[in-house]
């Protein structure tokens, strides 16, 4: 295969500016179909906002992003394909409170995707289902707990198919007996081999899932590796600091 | 009859707790009840309700006089509208009033369906209302009034409005800075203009500005102007609403590969919506109220038909009794919004947490 069937997602020389502030530095990443990307660093570093332009929620202003082997631009029609191939679950789940979780499902598949409601409502609840809550299908956002919601929030993004799942914070604003659940539905997505790219400070997740562990801090990448590396054998004295701080909190 | 017990024993403890509590309550029921009993001695006991002796049979009574009611109804529903042909417009108010209550009815509650509700509500309006068709004589827009007038123009104004108002609220809202700085320009403009201005320059000023083709009837001028004023107190409430909505909601409908339309129709609007509502209620109140203003342009609405009422010929002394009916009317209207708002809240509060 050639190098852009393999790779998902390809990112070079990327620059973004939020006015003066330099947001991210020359950040270089490529995910292959199939990886699982862990992306951890201090609040600020940046990592939020790299996921996000993956999907276009933020704009860079220098470098390119790849998706898929479709350019990211200002060409709309390529957003929304992009778009289209990639799920986004965030850190406060943005489920649609107006509207029932099954029809937090069934939404973009209809609208987007242009599948029958029949359709639509078989595979929302095979991902309700996936994620452990069929039976929940008929209630509003506002009547689950937080665990609920981003079990929910997973099942939405899978309904459209994607090939690469973006996860910002998924656990960061969940009590912490809901945190296992939300990691369990995760890590079963791994392993059936979905495109994984992850914010998140769960080290035990990175240890166990992650194929590559990237520490970002001050918009730029100081450090990428394999697990074991990473967490063994850090290279770099500011990622030694970082998982000091939160491995032995 | 223990519940009626604990009513009894609540009853004691909020109102008749301590002397002075006792005292204040006392007083404040023996008021209500003397209230109460001078308008049910003066409305009902001591009324003449039958117009057969004119208001000779009003002197013979010490009470209110209804008879005037009985006698100028038609004038206060229908305005100058040709006497014989009074029954089209009580069915042209009829249709409105049965395609408003339609349209609350969360079922009609897709854009083609209220659409074709409305279509349907304002054809048969204008059809039966102007004539010249289906063997009716035709009757001009200067001769409509009343109550019809009054309610073709509350709805006119708020279908016309509406959607103009969303627009607005949306170019506000738009991420390039020209266009949102003209609609910001033109909506804080109109706004800072008195409704009468409007109406005036709608009624006589267009005339003079707009080529012959392009004027339509007073009438509708004055619905236009309306409608524009209407729709930019009604962008700013709308767009309250969607800047209560977090962030993350927007984000989620993209992220989805939601385009623009979808995630304004499907995300933002129905939320904005549910977070602007009692605004909304409130705008349409006051609507209606003002249409009553329309009188000062030359039309004949509910409240200038009943002056019209009482101060011709005989029942000149009987305008307390033609307020009271007016108020009625007015009342019944806008109790009925106001209720039909709170069940709203109480419908749409489920699953808002």
């Amino acid at each position: 295969m050639t190098q852009n069937e393999t790779l998902a997602v390809r990112i070079t020389d990327l620059n973004k500016y939020y006015g003066t502030f330099h947001a991210l530095h020359d950040v270089n990443l490529s995910v292959k179909k199939g990886e699982k990307i862990v992306i951890c660093g201090p609040s600020g570093s940046g990592k939020s906002t790299l996921i996000r332009c993956i999907n276009r929620l933020e704009e860079h202003q220098q470098g390119s992003i790849n998706v898929l082997g479709t350019e990211l631009n200002d060409d709309l029609g390529n957003v929304d394909e992009i778009r289209r191939e990639v799920g986004m679950v965030f850190q406060h789940f943005n489920l649609f409170p107006h509207l029932t979780v099954l029809e937090n499902c069934v939404l973009a598949p209809m609208l987007v995707r242009k599948i029958g409601r029949d359709e639509a409502e078989t595979i929302a609840l095979e991902y309700l289902t996936k994620v452990k809550i069929p039976d929940q299908a008929q209630k509003f956002p506002g009547e689950l707990s937080g665990g609920q919601q981003q079990r929910v929030a997973i099942a939405r993004a899978l309904c459209m198919k994607p090939e690469v799942m973006l996860f910002d914070e998924p656990t960061s604003a969940l009590d912490p007996e809901m945190i296992s659940e939300v990691l369990d539905v995760m890590t079963t997505l791994a392993r059936e081999g979905m495109t994984m790219i992850c914010v998140t400070h769960e080290m035990g997740f990175a240890r166990q899932v992650a194929d590559r562990v990237i520490f970002m801090a001050e918009g730029q990448v100081i450090e990428e590796a394999d697990p074991e590396t990473f967490f063994n054998n850090p290279q770099n004295e500011r990622t030694r600091g970082f998982l000091s701080q939160i491995l032995n909190h | 009859m223990s519940s009626l017990t604990q009513k009894m024993e609540t009853i004691r403890n909020d109102y008749f707790s301590t002397r002075g509590n006792a005292v204040i309550s006392s007083v404040c029921i023996a008021l209500l009840l003397w209230i109460g009993w001078t308008l049910v001695d003066w409305g009902l006991l001591n009324a003449k309700f039958s117009a057969d002796e004119g208001i000779d049979g009003c002197r013979a009574v010490s009470g209110a006089c209804w008879a005037v009611i009985d006698a100028r109804a038609r004038l206060i529903f229908f305005g100058l509208y040709p006497y014989e042909e009074h029954w089209r417009s009580a069915l042209a108010c009829l249709a409105i009033i049965l395609v408003t209550v339609l349209s609350c009815i969360p079922c009609f509650w897709t854009t083609r369906r209220l659409a074709f509700l409305w279509l349907a509500g304002f054809a048969t309006f204008y059809v039966l209302m102007r004539g010249g068709v289906l063997g009716m004589t035709e009757v001009l827009e200067t001769e409509w009034g009343g109550l019809a007038l009054t309610l073709f123009i509350f709805s006119a104004v708020c279908i016309v409005g509406m959607p103009m108002a969303i627009v607005f609220a949306l170019l506000r809202r738009s991420q390039y800075t020209v266009i949102a700085t003209t609609m910001a320009l033109v909506i804080d403009g109109i706004r800072s203009l008195p409704l009468l201005s409007i109406m005036f320059t709608a009624a006589l000023v267009l005339t003079f500005v707009l080529p012959d083709w392009l004027q339509g009837d007073k009438l509708y001028r004055v619905i236009f102007g309306y409608s524009l004023f209407f729709a930019c107190y009604q962008a700013e409430i709308i767009r309250g609403g969607m800047q209560s909505l977090p962030a993350g909601q927007e984000e989620a409908a993209k992220a989805l590969g939601l385009n623009y339309f979808q995630r304004i129709s499907r995300i933002v609007l129905p939320q904005a919506f549910r977070n602007a509502l009692p605004p909304t209620i409130n705008q349409f109140v006051v609507t209606f109220k003002e249409t009553s203003l329309v009188t000062i342009v030359g039309f004949f609405d509910v409240l200038a038909s009943g002056n019209a009422a009482f101060s011709s010929g005989e029942w000149l002394t009987t305008y307390v009794e033609v307020y009271f009916f007016v108020a009625l009317i007015y009342f019944s209207f806008v109790f009925s919004l106001s209720r039909y708002g709170a069940y709203l809240e109480t419908r749409l509060r489920v699953g808002q947490h």
